[in-house]
């Protein structure tokens, strides 16, 4: 009972990550029909950023703030700086190709992902960075018997489900949303409804890229340890929890995310550590057999 | 027909000069190539060439092997795989796993690893083979990291996990033994040139091509006779027994291997070898893998930032020439790029031939007209196509309610009404686009209800689409030669060794769209790219790829619509012409004159369901129709 | 009356093949005007220019006086045209009144709450069955329903012009009946001025002021709709038995 409280306690916190990256292929994906190869390494720059604001804001803000002020700090800067990256990845690399077709798209998309790890391997170094002791919130508090939960992975668990909490709102319960939901259906007749498509999409590349800096920041708080082919296994987890609950669809991607998170935790801890990975992967394979509009999305017909 | 082709011989008595062009820039290729394989030769025996350079010499080799593997697969069919460096792995892990555990000599592993590959990925394949672009590229990507996660994890102790396998041994080939480094250059660089050698074959061949009506529209490709799910599957089989090979290779060179050489970023590379060089390239392949493995090697001092210039690179690649370095031209290799051997010299002699000696492949006979007189060309009242009660549903609408519809041999059917009415949904369920959710399709006596697309135009129904869905990339002579493929039965290993039948075979698929290209008057196109032609061109195009499959029923979906006055003119006297030489017809067609002009029986449909069927004089003043079309009197 | 949209010599090509060859039309503030044609007759063309759908190669449409090519294609329905685009094209997935609040995305910021209650209210009271099904996915209704609720949520926007095109495409005739009724409706409650594309001519021309006949990109006739209804060219261009020459003045 013990082993599975913790797994389930690990597999939320992991699956909060997960949903959260999810959230922003499964956006790009409904509005461009394009799967952003470099969201993963979005993630890690997010993460990157947070460590450097840590480290040189750590003092100042733990100081002013208190250790939490400090952590605030690095989550809203690492999630701005990484949306405008999302924003210019979008304008570099995506905006000039999408006439070429789908197969430059890819190349691009992945030409950006191995661009972006480099580039923070050659900022930062090609070693583990390890997230500063001093900024990085102490303490947990007792559930039930022996389970505790530390702060930061009861901070990482709520933050990230009152953020989807949010987006689920926006997307689902707004004006808004249903303009994003409609350009990502027809965007010919979105148009004419006088949504502008190009705002829509810079919505989708500032907010899916910020909440994936976000997933980066708590990564490095609660693993402590960072480096900058991070985001890859994390970017495609994301990707297969978008796939089982349905890629285009927001409540999809965080009931994916958080199940794969679980199943992932759960498995590591009954099975076996090092074939998790394996396990992860055939469920994406199965569920593209068996059901691959997943868990709730619905099937598009091919017009002939 | 004479009046189509009348200026043709005009024409084409103008374009001589540019064919010597042709045959010169052929030279200059030809010494290009010559020097280059002399280079190759000499390469290592130069005095200045370190060992270093010539292992990477043996590098760009390894790479030009892995690039062509995955040519097969994303080049030429076009399907996103980002796994290839899985099966790489698997090749070099049976030979690993083989040669140190059971002794079994390098040289025999090299067939055994690109069997166990191939055979491995096309187990795998088969259940995920039909989903489309991005999915495929994904589930790849799984695959790939399932392979390297499974090596890393030492099962039965197999694999000696994160350290790899050591002691892997040279290929020995009894006399001697390949060790050095100059001896491992030239045994990749042999196989190589002979890997390439029969993919080139395999390129000018059936199968070649529809690997390429595949990358190109797989839903014409269906309908044009070629089963795309078997075409995907061999391509996979090719490909990955290639990289097999390639792993088995690299093995026995490096005597190590671990799961680190066998990454994403290893797939990703061999990605990148195929777009940079262009898709379906065999130059462009080798000048990509050339680039992949020597431009890290010069910028050796900035190791740390080659890969961020790399990745920009790629972005900017896209952005600047999304086609690749060196793209293959088919246009310009003109008929010596079909790879159809003893072709004359002068393509317009070869046409005389061709259209003396008349069609190759003749239709089937119908069963009933076996028993009958030979001397009944078309019996009116045999009904070639039956559709009894079709019905076919998406969800709740009900798009073709219950609908019967007799096409008599040798007529002209017309199928009119209203936008919406469902007949082009009809005519996708008589060729397997759509099965009927009810009710059956006969055709000359069989039942083809439930027959796939692929199929049923072998039994001799072919079509063409509302919306023109030729393959833009390819030649008008090479978009013709889709339909007549399922006439020819060679398979991969007769194309890569180019048996005399599959020579054969090849000649008589070039004659019949030769044929039929001349026929219908785009003969002067034959070498341009179906895209570069103008829009009523591409349907006559079109329509000379139906009839390239020898149908014994052609159904033209508007053929008329986006034609001028002229064209539409010239396209009813060629119909006509079709009837007269015994074809049957079934038209889906908007300009009524056609329709009134050129049929023998109207059909009109509305809401799914069948109005009226009659003689044009008659449907004229039918008040159904006249409803139907222009509306109730208030 | 004044000329509230006008349009003059317009060429819109895909490609290499021109879909509109130079035509040129007007349509007085309050008429119906109803533009007819065989299929391939570049009638859908002719909307989705005026809509900046597609982009035009020559010519110049006019609203009032301004020339819509200078604003994008978004941008137009906040200025009051309003496309209802052939076979219905509603947001499956998103549920009828999703689908409705979109309809006066355009206009939201700029016009008072009450406002747009008012012409909800107006669509609700002409589609009483979209009221029914206000929170069901628009994917799940009829063909009829579904027709129903692309006009609504054009006429939230509360257009100057309405482009509606084909609406009675696959409709049974009972529907048909009903949605022209609407259609008439609208047009006399609210006086939209409303430019109609169709296949069925004879309802067309009934509720039509005047009349375009296109054929292959050109305008081969244009009349009254009154005339146009007694002209035996009319049923010729549909139905064949010649072609249709030097109507096109």
């Amino acid at each position: 009972m013990e082993m599975f409280s913790e797994q389930l306690i690990n597999g939320l916190t992991i699956g909060s990550f997960y949903a959260l990256v999810a959230m922003g292929y499964t956006m790009v994906y409904g509005v461009m029909k394009l799967i952003n190869f470099a969201h993963g390494d979005l993630f890690t720059l997010g993460a990157y950023v947070g460590y450097t604001l840590l480290v040189i804001g750590s003092g100042w803000a733990t100081a002013t703030f208190g250790v939490w002020g400090g952590v605030i700090l690095a989550v809203v800067g690492a999630m701005i700086s990484v949306g405008l990256a999302g924003l210019v990845l979008e304008k570099v690399a995506y905006n000039p190709v999408y006439k070429a077709g789908r197969l430059p798209l890819v190349v691009s998309a992945l030409g950006a992902s191995i661009f972006i790890s480099n580039g923070i391997m050659a900022a930062w170094g090609p070693r583990f960075q390890a997230y500063p002791q001093a900024g990085i919130p102490v303490g947990s508090l007792p559930l039930f018997g022996d389970v505790r939960i530390t702060y930061v992975k009861l901070a990482t668990i709520l933050v990230s489900l009152a953020l989807m909490a949010l987006m689920y709102y926006v997307i689902e319960k707004t004006i808004f949303g249903a303009a994003v939901r409609a350009s990502a259906l027809d965007k010919d007749t979105a148009t004419l409804m006088g949504i502008d498509f190009k705002k829509i999409v810079r919505f989708v590349f500032f907010v899916g890229p910020a909440l994936g800096a976000l997933a980066g920041v708590f990564a490095g708080l609660n693993y402590s340890r960072i480096i900058f082919n991070l985001g890859w296994t994390y970017g495609l987890k994301a990707f297969t929890a978008s796939i089982l609950g349905g890629i285009g669809n927001i409540p999809g991607a965080m009931l994916g995310g958080l199940l794969l998170g679980v199943m992932e935790a759960l498995f590591e801890g009954y099975v076996s550590g090092a074939w998790k990975n394996v396990f992860v992967f055939v469920i994406l394979i199965v569920i593209l057999i068996v059901r691959p509009t997943g868990l709730i999305g619905e099937k598009i017909a091919e017009k002939v | 027909m004479s009046n189509f082709t009348r200026t043709i011989f005009e024409r084409i008595n103008n374009s001589q000069s540019g064919k010597g062009a042709r045959l010169n820039n052929k030279r200059q290729q030809r010494i290009l190539l010559f020097v280059l394989v002399g280079l190759m030769l000499v390469f290592p025996l130069l005095p200045f060439i370190t060992n270093y350079w010539i292992d990477v010499g043996f590098f760009v080799g390894i790479y030009v092997l892995l690039g062509l593997s995955l040519n097969i697969v994303l080049g030429e069919v076009g399907l996103f795989n980002l796994g290839q460096a899985g099966f790489y792995a698997i090749g070099a892990y049976t030979t690993g796993i083989l040669f140190t555990q059971l002794n079994i000599p390098i040289v025999l592993l090299l067939p055994i690893s690109a069997l166990v590959s191939g055979g491995f990925a096309y187990l795998v394949t088969t259940r995920i083979i039909h989903l489309k672009g991005d999915y495929l590229c994904i589930v790849t990507i799984g695959i790939g990291e399932i392979i390297r996660i499974v090596a890393n994890n030492n099962p039965f102790g197999l694999t000696n996990g994160p350290n790899g396998i050591t002691g892997i041994g040279n290929p020995d080939f009894g006399l001697f033994s390949i060790s050095t480094p100059t001896q491992f250059f030239y045994y990749v660089w042999i196989i190589v040139a002979l890997v390439i050698a029969g993919l080139i074959n395999l390129q000018k061949s059936r199968i070649g091509r529809a690997w390429n009506y595949i990358r190109e529209d797989e839903i014409a490709a269906e309908t044009n006779g070629i089963d795309v799910r078997h075409y995907k599957l061999v391509a996979f089989l090719i490909g990955t027994a290639l990289a097999g090979v390639a792993g088995n290779i690299y093995g026995s060179k490096m005597m190590i291997i671990s799961p680190e050489n066998f990454t994403f970023m290893e797939s990703c590379l061999i990605f990148v070898i195929v777009l940079l060089g262009g898709l379906g390239s065999i130059p462009g392949t080798i000048l990509g893998a050339a680039i992949v493995v020597i431009f890290p090697e010069i910028f050796r001092q900035f190791a740390s930032y080659r890969l961020l210039f790399f990745g920009a690179a790629m972005v900017v690649m896209m952005v600047f020439r999304p086609g690749g370095i060196l793209p293959r031209r088919r246009e310009k290799a003109g008929f010596s790029g079909l790879g159809v051997s003893n072709l004359p010299a002068d393509e317009d002699k070869y046409i005389e031939n061709v259209v003396a000696r008349g069609l190759v492949f003749k239709r089937a006979a119908a069963p009933a007209q076996a028993a009958r007189p030979v001397s009944v060309l078309a019996d009116k009242e045999y009904k070639v196509l039956e559709t009894q009660h079709v019905t076919i549903r998406f969800g709740g609408l009900v798009a073709v309610d219950k609908f019967d519809l007799n096409v008599r041999e040798g007529e002209i059917t017309s199928l009119i009404g209203p936008n919406g009415a469902g007949k082009t949904t009809l005519f996708n369920g008589i060729t397997g686009i759509y099965p009927p959710s009810e009710g059956r399709i006969i055709f000359m006596g069989e039942d083809i209800t439930s027959l796939k697309p692929h199929q049923i135009i072998s039994r001799g129904i072919a079509r063409t689409f509302q919306n023109i869905r030729l393959f833009p990339s390819l030649t008008c002579i090479e978009n013709v030669m889709s339909s007549p493929h399922y006439h020819a039965t060679a398979g991969a290993w007769a194309s890569i060794f180019r048996t005399p039948r599959q020579k054969k075979e090849e000649q008589s698929i070039l004659e019949t769209a030769a044929y039929w290209l001349y026929q219908i008057g785009l003969w002067e196109y034959r070498n341009e790219l179906a895209k570069n032609l103008p829009y009523g061109k591409q349907k006559l195009l079109e329509i000379a790829r139906a009839l390239a499959s020898s149908p014994r029923l052609l159904i033209l979906d508007e053929p008329s619509s986006g034609l001028n006055d002229k064209e539409t003119e010239e396209l009813m006297e060629f119909l006509s012409k079709l009837k007269a030489e015994g074809f049957t017809l079934l038209l889906i067609e908007h300009d009524m004159n056609v329709v009134m002009g050129i049929s023998d029986t109207v059909i009109v449909m509305d809401m799914g369901a069948k109005i009226a069927e009659d003689v044009p004089s008659k449907i004229y003043n039918n008040p159904k129709v006249i409803e139907a079309y222009l509306g109730k009197d208030e | 009356m004044a000329v509230l949209l006008s349009v003059e010599n317009l060429t819109v090509a895909y490609g290499a093949v021109e879909a509109l060859k130079g035509i040129s039309l007007e349509i007085q503030e309050g008429h119906v005007v109803a533009v007819l044609g065989a299929n391939g007759a570049g009638k859908t063309t002719l909307l989705k220019a005026i809509s900046g759908l597609v982009p035009i190669k020559d010519g110049k449409i006019h609203l009032r006086g301004e020339d819509l090519s200078q604003h994008l294609a978004y941008q137009l329905a906040a200025m009051g045209v309003v496309h209802i685009p052939e076979g219905r094209r509603v947001f499956s997935t998103l549920s009828v009144e999703e689908n409705l609040n979109l309809g006066s995305y355009s206009i939201r910021k700029t016009t008072p709450r009450q406002e747009l209650k008012k012409s909800m209210d107006w669509v609700f009271e002409l589609f009483p069955r979209l009221e029914e099904r206000k929170k069901q996915l628009a994917g799940t209704l009829s063909g009829g329903e579904q027709q129903m609720l692309a006009i609504g949520r054009g006429l939230v926007a509360r257009p100057k012009i309405l482009l509606l095109d084909e609406p009675s495409l696959g409709l049974a005739p009972i529907l048909v009946q009903e949605i022209f009724q609407v259609i008439r409706q609208i047009h006399e409650e609210e006086c939209v001025t409303i430019l109609l594309v169709e296949q069925n001519a004879r309802k067309a021309l009934g509720i039509a002021d005047y009349g375009y006949i296109l054929e292959i990109g050109r305008i081969a006739i244009q009349d009254t709709a009154a005339a146009l209804r007694e002209n035996e060219q009319v049923r010729a261009a549909y139905l064949g038995g010649g072609h249709v020459q030097g109507a096109a003045s």
